[in-house]
Order: structure tokens, then C-alpha cells, then sequence
């Protein structure tokens, strides 16, 4: 088994978490503050929500619209993120971990067809 | 038999039967992959990241959101684009907090990851507590609108209609297990993609492409007494309903466990990860077109489609499809209705064989052979216990949705099933990832606390007591339909004050280090079967 414990101070491990968790922490806090933002509008302000932008597009369904953009780009910017910066963090820390306990526990890291 | 087949739909049968046949075929060549334990429960973590995003999508979309949410737009325009928002950012939840760490530290159910460093006995009874819990309004939902769209569009006999949907769905699972289900899901994702693609395209059409102009016609064609509005306000006239449902649905999703477990399906974090960009894509887009399915039957169809269209509006879709291919009576009609009423029957089989797979594996793999058997069966014993309570809970399924009969409320069902998720299943994962105090009691108190909560706010709620409009239903004087608002925030409680009022410790096979990382790195996950050319 591995030093759990050990690799969970490792400064390889501690550097992962804390350039994840910087940007998923601000990223989760911003899309639901975003989405509850729109929810509380169409709850409590139904008259502005239903206002013309252009004939029979409303304000409500334009906002909507950037609540489907939110989601498209979070996910590739998060996607992009992980393949150029936590997945070889997070290869680091295993191949650390692999020299310190015999390569016993190696990553399987294939057949994903992503490429990083 | 004539009251069984009276008004037969021809075409219908024919397109059902013709997906019945891939899938059971796709169940046969599947067979010989589900006797193992990976293989039964994930498909031997073999399904590649956008196989499984088609396949996540396949699981998601049910009939609620293909029928049901057109259904409601045409019936009451924005409201029901209310729905589809929720849902898809919802997989922000699910991406950001849950899928790659659930890939990282579980096996086969969401009761590996909540009892890695807990207790194994009782955090595995509360995980299988909210799996059933969920699973049950979920599948009965399903399985009540199966019965209730199939007899409307395929013209047999509602309790003949469930009982047909229930065979199949066993048929998938018992035999096929993770590896069929998975496949089904994806054939019907195609499907579904397609059945809504064509249809936007000739909604749109006969705007001059512009979406615009769609509106102008849908808001033009509202009756005087019409329930439609271009505006929100309309279906959820209380705001603080609409916050409590908006709520429920986002965080929701990350505590369903048909979807969590196909994040064991696929080889790695990373496979995941992308799983979840794909079904965000699929599934907005899905979302974005049934706005025109919606909008366009309002245009279209008009005040005078409402009757036609039925409770809840959910024949909208079916009865646009016959307009759309000439009108009802004309060969392009019926072909578009048979086309879109086999997809919407794809659907239904796709959502609830991923359901009673999830349940079994609950029951097969958390109850029976970790908590009875304590990990002395074999997994030969494991599978088989798996599909006899895909058996079991398929066949209960099946009585209560004919007991219960076309008049239990479909889309309240399935707002229960998420309000428990997010309140029982979504706080106990959550933390027990990410909170090194968290223990054993806390799962339990949180998640009891959750499904208690959901459960008795819905109870109490003016849906279930008739002539509750006003604000004196309830015999508590409840006014929410929606209990998310308040159960969320009690099931988080729940785990805070279980685990710091408790002294209970960890169970010692292993650590919260261990699990923090192999979550965050995947070292020492579970590893895919080899492929076998």
C-alpha cells in the first residue's frame, strides 16, 4: 500500500489541491450565485423577465441563453484546465509516489481517447 | 382482446417493435459480457468518455424532459424553460464537485464512496436507503408516464402498456446488464437527438429560420383565458417555489445514483471528466431545440391543441410531429407521429433500465454482499443476487404503477425524486470527499434527515391536499410545493450536527488521507478490464 499519509503532505499533492481548489472553488461559487441570480429574477421580477428585447424576444429568454453559454464554457475551460494543468500535477504526485513505493500503484492513463 | 387493441396505431407498433429488436439485440451480444461483477455492474470500465456522455444523456432525458417539458412551454411558454435551465446546470454540480472523484475512489454504487473511511455497515445502509429512496419515485414516475404515453400514441391498454415496458427493461438489465443498459441509452440518445432535430428544423422552417419570429407567432396565438406567457410566473406563480425548485434541480442531479454509476463505466478520471463535457453539450442542446418544440406547438397547434394535447400538455410534442408531416389523416403525418412516439418509447426504456440497475447493484452489492454476507459471497453468488433484485424490483415497480394507475402526477413524482437526491444523497457524498471531520454518524443523520424531510415537506405540500390553492391546504399550513429550499439546507445540517455532537471516529481500514488522494489523483483506483479483441 502506499504512505498515504505521506503523499497527502507531499508538496506535489498540496500543490494540486491548492491549484484545483483555486479554481474550482471560485468557478462553483460563480455559477451558482449566476443561476440562482436568473432563478430569484423569473421568481421575482416575472414583468422585467418578460420584457421585449426585440418583438417576441424577451429578457427572460436572452438571460436563459447565457446560462447555456455559462455551462458550454465552464466545462471547456475546465477541461482545458485539467489536461494542461492538474492532470500532469496530479502525474507528478503518483510518479512520486510510484519512486517511493516500488511503482506498485501505477496510474492507468489511457484509453480515453482525449488527448492532453 | 378488443378492448386491450382498440385504436391500434399501425405505424407506431411497427417503429416500437423495430427498437425493440436493436435493443434486444444489443442485449444478446451484450449477455456475455455481464457475468462478472465489473462487467455486470460497469461494463468492465471499458465505455470511452463520449460513449458514456451519449449514454449519460440517454439516462438523463426522460420522457419528462422530452414530453413533459415541451409540454409544459406550450402550455405555459417560459415556466417550462425554467425546467431544462436547472437540469443542464445542473452537470456544473456534477462536473466541478462529484465526477472524477466519485471514478477516483468508488467501485460499482455511490455506498463505496460514502463508506471508504466510515463505518462500512451503516454508511452503506444510509447510501442504499437514499438510492432506494430516490430510485422509487424515479422508476414509478417513469413507469406510470411509460403507460400513460403508450396508450395514448400506441393505442393499447394502459396496465398492457407498463407491464410491456417493465419486461423489456428487465430483459436489458437481467441479461445484459451495465454493458446492454449502456448501449440502449446510447441508441436512444441518437435517436432522441435526431426525432428532436428533425422536428426543430421543420418548426423552424415554416418561420423563415428565424426563432424570432417563432415567439411572435406562439405569444400572437394565447387565448384570452390562455395559461401562456412569454413571461415567467405563469406554472410556478409563487417566487419562493420557484427559487425552492430551481434549488433542488441544480443540485439534484449530483445525488442521482443511475448517474453517478456511470461514472464507474468508463476507464479513468479523465474519461469521466470528458463524459460530462459531452452530456453537457448533448443535453443543452437537447434543451435549447425543445424550446422550439414548445414555442412551435403553441404557433402551430394553438389555443386549440390544448385539450388535445392532455394533463400536462405531454402529447404536444407527438401531435406537432402529425402537423409537421402534413397533418393528422395524411401518410407524412403518421409516419412523423410513429417516428416521434417510438423515440419517446426509447426513451422511457433507456431512463428506467438505468434506474433498476442502480437499485440492484444497491441491493446486490451494498446490502446483500457487504452487509449480510460480509464480503464472504462469491461474485458469481454477488451477479445472480444482482438480477434477482432487478427481478424483484421491476416486477414491484410494475404492480404499484398499475395499482397506482394513470392517475398518480408524473412530473411531482419525479420533483420528489430530485428533492431527495439533493437533500439525502448529495450532502453525505459531498462531504464525505471534502470534510476530514465527517463521520459515521453524521452520513447517517444526513441522510436520514434528508429523505425524512423531502418526503414529510411534500406530504404536507398543497399538491397533495385537494382544493389547496389557498394558502390553508396544508393541515401544517405549508404553502411550497417545491421542499428543496428548506430539506437541502436541513440534510447539510444534518451531517454537520451528526458528526460534531458524535464521537465517532473513522473506521480504521482506512483513512481520510487515503481517500482525499485517491480522489484527487487517482492512485490506486479501480482499473479497467483489459480489452478483449
Amino acid at each position: 500500500m502506499p504512505d498515504w499519509e505521506r503523499i497527502e503532505r507531499s508538496d506535489e499533492f498540496r500543490e494540486l489541491v491548492k491549484r484545483r481548489k483555486s479554481f474550482v472553488v471560485p468557478a462553483t461559487i460563480f455559477f451558482l450565485a449566476y443561476y440562482m441570480g436568473f432563478i430569484l429574477l423569473a421568481g421575482y421580477a416575472s414583468d422585467f423577465m418578460g420584457e421585449s428585447v426585440y418583438q417576441g424576444l424577451t429578457v427572460g429568454y436572452c438571460l436563459a441563453l447565457t446560462q447555456f453559454l455559462m455551462v458550454f464554457v465552464l466545462g471547456i475551460w475546465y477541461l482545458r484546465k485539467s489536461e494542461n494543468e492538474f492532470d500532469p500535477l496530479a502525474d507528478k504526485v503518483v510518479e512520486a509516489a510510484a519512486e517511493a513505493e516500488d511503482a506498485r500503484f501505477v496510474r492507468k492513463d489511457e484509453g480515453t481517447g482525449v488527448k492532453a | 382482446m378488443v378492448s386491450l387493441f382498440a385504436e391500434v396505431n399501425v405505424e407506431a407498433l411497427v417503429m416500437a417493435a423495430i427498437i425493440l429488436a436493436i435493443t434486444l439485440g444489443i442485449t444478446f451480444w451484450a449477455s456475455k459480457k455481464a457475468s462478472s461483477a465489473v462487467g455486470f455492474y460497469a461494463a468492465g470500465r471499458q465505455i470511452t468518455g463520449r460513449q458514456n456522455g451519449l449514454a449519460i444523456s440517454g439516462d438523463y432525458l426522460s420522457a419528462a424532459s422530452f414530453l413533459g417539458i415541451a409540454g409544459l412551454i406550450f402550455l405555459y411558454g417560459f415556466d417550462g424553460f425554467l425546467y431544462s435551465i436547472g437540469f443542464l446546470v445542473a452537470f456544473l454540480t456534477v462536473m466541478f464537485l462529484l465526477a472524477e472523484r466519485m471514478r477516483n475512489a468508488g467501485k460499482y454504487t455511490i455506498a463505496d464512496v460514502l463508506s471508504f473511511r466510515l463505518n462500512e455497515t451503516p454508511a452503506r445502509a444510509a447510501a442504499a436507503l437514499g438510492t432506494f429512496a430516490v430510485v422509487t419515485f424515479y422508476l414509478i414516475a417513469q413507469m406510470v408516464g411509460a403507460g400513460v404515453l403508450i396508450e395514448k400514441l400506441v393505442g393499447i391498454n394502459f396496465s398492457l402498456a407498463v407491464i410491456l415496458t417493465g419486461v423489456f427493461m428487465l430483459c436489458y438489465v437481467i441479461f445484459g446488464g451495465m454493458v446492454a443498459t449502456t448501449w440502449v441509452q446510447i441508441v436512444k440518445a441518437v435517436l432522441l437527438m435526431a426525432g428532436i432535430f428533425m422536428m426543430s428544423v421543420f418548426v423552424l422552417a415554416k418561420v423563415g429560420f428565424n426563432p424570432v419570429e417563432l415567439f411572435n407567432r406562439a405569444d400572437a396565438n394565447k387565448g384570452p383565458d390562455s395559461t401562456f406567457s412569454l413571461a415567467p410566473g405563469t406554472y410556478l406563480p409563487k417566487p419562493l417555489d420557484t427559487v425552492s425548485l430551481g434549488l433542488a434541480l441544480v443540485l439534484g442531479t449530483a445525488g442521482l445514483p443511475h448517474i453517478l454509476m456511470r461514472f464507474f463505466t468508463v476507464p479513468n478520471a479523465k474519461a469521466a471528466r470528458s463524459s460530462v463535457v459531452w452530456a453537457m453539450f448533448i443535453i443543452g442542446f437537447f434543451y435549447l431545440l425543445t424550446t422550439f418544440i414548445g414555442f412551435g406547438a403553441r404557433a402551430f397547434l394553438g389555443e386549440g391543441g390544448v385539450e388535445a394535447a392532455g394533463t400536462g400538455g405531454n402529447l404536444a410534442a407527438p401531435i406537432l410531429a402529425e402537423f409537421l408531416g402534413g397533418g393528422e389523416g395524411t401518410f407524412g403525418g403518421s409516419l412523423f407521429l410513429a417516428f416521434i412516439a417510438g423515440v419517446a418509447f426509447a426513451t422511457i426504456l433507456a431512463v428506467v433500465a438505468g434506474l433498476v440497475l442502480s437499485a440492484s447493484a444497491a441491493f446486490s452489492h451494498d446490502i446483500w454482499s457487504s452487509i449480510v454476507r460480509k464480503g464472504k459471497d462469491s461474485e458469481h453468488e454477488e451477479v445472480l443476487v444482482a438480477r434477482i433484485a432487478a427481478f424483484a424490483i421491476g416486477v414491484i415497480a410494475i404492480i404499484i404503477a398499475v395499482i397506482g394507475g394513470s392517475g398518480l402526477n408524473v412530473s411531482f413524482m419525479v420533483g420528489l425524486a430530485f428533492a431527495v437526491a439533493a437533500s439525502a444523497n448529495f450532502p453525505a457524498l459531498l462531504l464525505a470527499l471534502s470534510w476530514r471531520r465527517f463521520n459515521t454518524t453524521g452520513a447517517i443523520v444526513g441522510v436520514v434527515t434528508g429523505v425524512v424531510s423531502s418526503i414529510f415537506l411534500v406530504i404536507v405540500s398543497p399538491k397533495v391536499w385537494p382544493g389547496a390553492d389557498t394558502v390553508t391546504g396544508s393541515p401544517i399550513g405549508w404553502t411550497l410545493n417545491n421542499p428543496g429550499i428548506i430539506s437541502i439546507p436541513l440534510g447539510f445540517l444534518g451531517c454537520f450536527l451528526g458528526t460534531i455532537l458524535s464521537s465517532g471516529k473513522p473506521s480504521e481500514h482506512s483513512s481520510y488521507d487515503e481517500l482525499f488522494v485517491r480522489a484527487e489523483t487517482g492512485l490506486g483506483s479501480e482499473r479497467a478490464l483489459e480489452k478483449v479483441a
